[in-house]
């Protein structure tokens, strides 16, 4: 379980897990050497609400960090996932096929989306954002969207 | 048992300005209204919210179908805060799920995807009402 960085903006509780690097569209990227699981922050799934359908490239789609990697579609939106790093899509969490709530009820855990088989991995790493900078992208666009209330 | 203790009370969401809530409602009056006018009734949920005692004695004396657009299931959580019981919750995006062509789109009016989700969430409330209904008479008949 990661720890996590926690901010309440009106009612909404957002949390931000202190183990992975982030994009500030609100992609996160966890690696385990060049192998990268990917998934949605906690503020883009709540953003966004409940989940009805996640597509995510099939395995061995080569991705280049910006593409689009998944397509989320939600009560409110369709969200067009940006990969966080560039290389090939090695496994999808096979969950997004008939439960993909499960990135509404744990975004940061079971509710990944895909590993990336990363091809320049600390170049990658370079360009995201670590948590606590993350953190103040996403309070700073949380906060933006309350006065849309 | 008379008619009126056979009636199954049918409680949608509020959902206000949300497309999923829309077809919620939408589901319950053609349900209530079309489908099973004499043996089903429409609860609503600002009135369980007001403590309406009706309202309140409606879902605590008969079987309550609820209907949620979101996760929330503020429905079915004002029925059981009511002292009613759900006999069955129905969430509108499942069923979605179960029928991907019917995306629904609109608010104050629904695209026809919305307008035919509705009627596939109103056939799923009607064979509830009917196994209720089922039910009850075969306990009757016991």
């Amino acid at each position: 379980m990661p720890d996590y960085l926690e901010t309440t903006v009106d009612k909404f509780i957002f949390r931000v897990a202190t183990d992975r690097l982030y994009s500030p569209e609100g992609a996160w990227a966890l690696a385990d050497g060049d192998r990268v699981r990917i998934g949605i922050t906690d503020f883009l799934q709540q953003l966004n609400g409940d989940v009805a359908f996640a597509e995510v490239k099939a395995e061995g789609t080569a991705v280049a960090a910006g593409d689009e990697v998944a397509t989320i579609e939600t009560i409110k939106a369709n969200v067009e996932v940006p990969s966080p790093v560039r290389g090939t899509v090695v496994e999808v969490n096979p969950a997004m096929e008939l439960s993909p709530e499960a990135i509404n009820q744990d975004p940061y855990g079971d509710g990944w989306l895909a590993v990336i088989e990363a091809t320049d991995w600390p170049a990658d790493r370079d360009a995201l954002l670590d948590p606590q900078a993350y953190f103040e992208v996403m309070r700073a666009q949380a906060e933006e969207e309350a006065k849309k209330l | 048992m008379s008619g009126e203790e056979r009636k199954v009370v049918v409680v949608p969401c509020s959902g206000i300005g949300k497309t999923y809530g829309t077809v919620s409602r939408e589901a319950a009056y053609e349900v209530v209204e079309d489908a099973r006018p004499g043996s089903t009734g429409l609860v609503a949920l600002s009135l369980l919210v007001l403590g309406d005692e009706d309202a309140r004695a409606a879902v605590r004396a008969h079987p309550a179908v609820t209907i949620d657009g979101c996760k929330l299931a503020c429905a079915a959580k004002m029925v059981q805060e009511s002292g009613g019981h759900v006999t069955q919750g129905i969430a509108v995006l499942d069923v979605y799920r179960r029928n991907r062509e019917l995306k629904p789109q609109g608010i104050a009016e629904l695209n026809e995807g919305g307008q035919r989700l509705a009627h596939a969430v109103a056939a799923e409330i009607t064979a509830v009402v009917d196994d209720i209904l089922a039910e009850q008479e075969g306990s009757t008949h016991a």
